[in-house]
């Protein structure tokens, strides 16, 4: 009688526990579409073409991972400080929008690997006298709102006590600002800098010094738990590098040379 | 100013965010309104003790920002409960009661607008309250209400510009995305500005109108 | 119950810094209605004056302000002054924007009072021998203003809740700033916006109570 009673409730017990939930990874092979939050007004990682389609390094990466996991990209623009909240919220399944990988955010999201790495610069405007990274001192500086650069630059500007720091919502208005003269310097990713100031739409800018942080790490991202999926796209980083397919996307959007190296000495991961 | 790299593409793409903008204005009012009409007419019934507790949870929704309440309800639903909600729904469910908010006071304040002594005499010749609300209150108090609520009608028009803060495309994002690939902000945000002109300023002074011709009679 | 955890003491102890953007935020809101009440009451003289062109720069002025969303108007004042050389930082951009709104929205609910003031009072104060512009100060100004002080404290809670719109000018020191750069950095956004509601649902009702023990004191009769 006992036994059957605990074999009853055992037999209970695993009904209801074994119905194993479906990882993200599972739903995103079901549902048949990757949704990926990217940046829209970060060139040359993300942007629109003449008919505001969205283009960039950071598209096609969503568009070969969709591919590679056999379902259709979908691009959802997002902006820098909304990223991370789109992913919480779920309505994207993953982020491709150039995630620098801190410790704060570990605290809230999961990283793969890195999947790209940006040296930063140091952009001023023609009219302001500078040499260095350093001559920011004192000046009024900005950077787009969230970002690792604004993190960095705002502690600088905190730690020399003087000049003034602030957070625009978006790239584009980080350089328009620039641009007016409203702000004297800003720190931005060397290939959008470069970006920037090559295509004329901010006339009265230029690239002053490479800005002396260590290089800028940035991963894919989905929810802390998913661990099947970080898995999946960790092998998925290191096939695109492996495959040669880093490189190439790199001459498209970036340029010739060598892509960064995207390992540390010294260190796993 | 003239010389500009827009073309027939964006204005089609701008014309989008401005269809969005009439569409979250619309779903909005339209519900903000009939629900404003049933919590005015509730506070007025029950007086005012018993609708203590609607009354603050309305005032709640004039005294937080906008941007706050679009920024927490989203969070609150896909982050806390876990639901899978688009940024269309929070934003029109958000600006409805915003607008249903601000509606119920405009409609307690038609319906105190009516004489007491003309509703007890409506009363007196065997109406029932029904009828009394409908051929007596009703036309009366659309007379004092409508013009505010036309004001308030174009005023979640122009509070829609912070649903992009939920991800939904409308006339001021689109304006802004414009402005990042063609980098001519002055001349894009000239014309998002001119477009709410347009769409607000004669329907403003049309509810000016009608104000002033019914306030004299 | 949710598949959520509640961090609130992390988001609790940013309190002080988020109190101390609450500050700034009344700061702007009770400047941006100074200088709104005094350009309102430029503005309607403009409109008494019967000179064209600034009765033009008045109703110009007052369609702008009530006829576009407050956010464009306060990115046109820092991104489209800016596209003329004239630089304000975010604090003034925002300042001036508010500004700008409040004076549009409260000349037109001056002109509203002033629709309930007989001409007859005008004439009676000018054969007394005061000057168009005494007759105004002394005899209509007050009664105007005491009529419209409903429709002021209402203006003093939007110039409170358009504090927010800072962040589209970079503005980083009041509540909405304060509260988002934090929630840019930790993503706390539920308990970190929740708090910032709290705070400014008790400024709302902080400033609305005392514009109405104000009004006792002034308009006793």
């Amino acid at each position: 009688m006992k036994t059957s009673i605990l074999a009853a409730s055992l037999f209970a017990a695993t009904a209801v526990a074994l119905p194993a939930k479906a990882d993200k990874l599972d739903d995103i092979i079901s549902s048949g579409t990757l949704r990926c939050a990217v940046v829209l007004d970060f060139p040359p990682m993300g942007s629109r073409d003449a008919d505001n389609n969205p283009i960039g390094f950071d598209v096609d990466y969503c568009t070969d991972l969709a591919a590679a996991l056999g379902v259709t990209a979908e691009i959802v623009e997002t902006t820098f400080p909304e990223r991370i909240p789109s992913l919480m919220s779920g309505r994207v399944d993953v982020a491709v929008a150039s995630t620098s990988d801190t410790l704060e955010r570990a605290k809230t999201v999961g990283f793969t690997i890195p999947y790209y790495s940006f040296e930063n610069a140091v952009v001023g405007n023609d009219k302001v006298e500078m040499a260095t990274w350093e001559d920011m001192k004192g000046k009024t500086v900005g950077a787009t709102a969230g970002t690792y650069e604004a993190i960095w630059l705002e502690g600088k500007v905190k730690e020399w006590g003087e000049g003034e720091f602030r957070p625009y919502q978006s790239q584009a208005d980080v350089f328009l600002a620039l641009s007016q003269g409203q702000l004297d310097a800003t720190v931005a990713t060397v290939e959008v800098s470069e970006a920037n100031v090559k295509s004329g739409n901010f006339p009265g800018i230029k690239i002053v010094d490479k800005a002396p942080m260590v290089p800028d790490y940035v991963a894919l991202i989905t929810l802390r738990e998913e661990y099947g999926l970080i898995n999946y796209m960790n092998l998925f980083i290191n096939q695109q590098v492996r495959t040669g397919r880093y490189a190439e996307l790199y001459k498209k959007w970036v340029g010739d040379g060598a892509p960064a190296s995207l390992t540390i000495d010294g260190v796993y991961r | 100013m003239f010389d500009t790299a827009l073309t027939a593409k964006d204005l089609v793409f701008l014309a989008q965010g401005a269809g969005m903008t009439l569409f979250v204005t619309a779903i909005s009012v339209f519900f903000g309104t009939i629900m404003g009409i049933i919590f005015g007419v509730i506070r007025y019934q029950i007086g005012p003790w018993w609708a203590a507790p609607l009354t603050f949870v309305l005032d709640v929704f004039r005294s937080i920002p906008l941007l706050i309440q679009l920024v927490l309800a989203n969070a609150f639903v896909t982050t806390v409960l876990g639901l899978r909600v688009s940024g269309f729904t929070v934003a029109c469910s958000v600006l409805s009661l915003y607008t249903a908010a601000y509606c119920s006071e405009i409609v307690r304040g038609g319906i105190e607008a009516v004489p007491p002594t003309l509703r007890r005499a409506a009363r007196s010749l065997g109406m029932t309250w029904g009828q009394d609300m409908t051929y007596v209150v009703l036309p009366l108090a659309t007379r004092v209400a409508l013009p505010s609520w036309i004001g308030l009608a174009l005023g979640v028009m122009k509070d829609s510009a912070l649903v992009y803060i939920v991800q939904v495309v409308e006339l001021l994002k689109s304006t802004q995305t414009l402005i990042t690939r063609l980098q001519e902000p002055l001349f894009l945000l000239m014309i998002c500005g001119l477009f709410y002109f347009l769409i607000s300023f004669p329907i403003a002074r049309f509810g000016g109108y009608l104000e002033k011709r019914w306030s004299n009679d | 119950m949710f598949n959520y955890n509640f961090r609130w003491n992390q988001a609790l102890n940013s309190l002080p810094d988020m109190l101390e953007g609450a500050l700034v935020t009344m700061e702007i809101a009770i400047l941006s209605m100074v200088i709104g009440i005094t350009v309102a009451i430029l503005l309607t003289l403009f409109r008494l004056s019967g000179n064209r062109i600034l009765y033009a720069i008045a109703t110009t002025w007052v369609e702008i302000a009530r006829n576009t969303p407050a956010l464009f108007q306060i990115y046109m004042v820092h991104f489209g002054l800016g596209g003329f050389g004239i630089h304000l930082s975010p604090y003034m951009s925002l300042l001036i924007g508010i500004a700008f709104n409040n004076a549009g929205y409260l000349t037109e609910n001056f002109r509203g009072a002033l629709k309930a003031i007989p001409e007859t009072q005008t004439r009676a104060a000018r054969s007394l021998g005061m000057s168009p512009l005494q007759a105004f100060q002394n005899v209509i100004l007050p009664q105007m203003l005491r009529i419209s002080f409903l429709p002021m404290t209402n203006q003093m809670v939007w110039a409170i809740l358009m504090t927010s719109l800072g962040a589209v000018v970079a503005m980083n020191t009041d509540l909405y700033g304060v509260t988002s750069e934090l929630n840019a950095r930790t993503f706390r956004t539920f308990e970190l916006f929740a708090i910032a509601a709290v705070i400014f649902y008790l400024i709302t009702k902080a400033i609305t109570l005392s514009a109405r023990l104000l009004a006792a004191r002034l308009f006793r009769y």
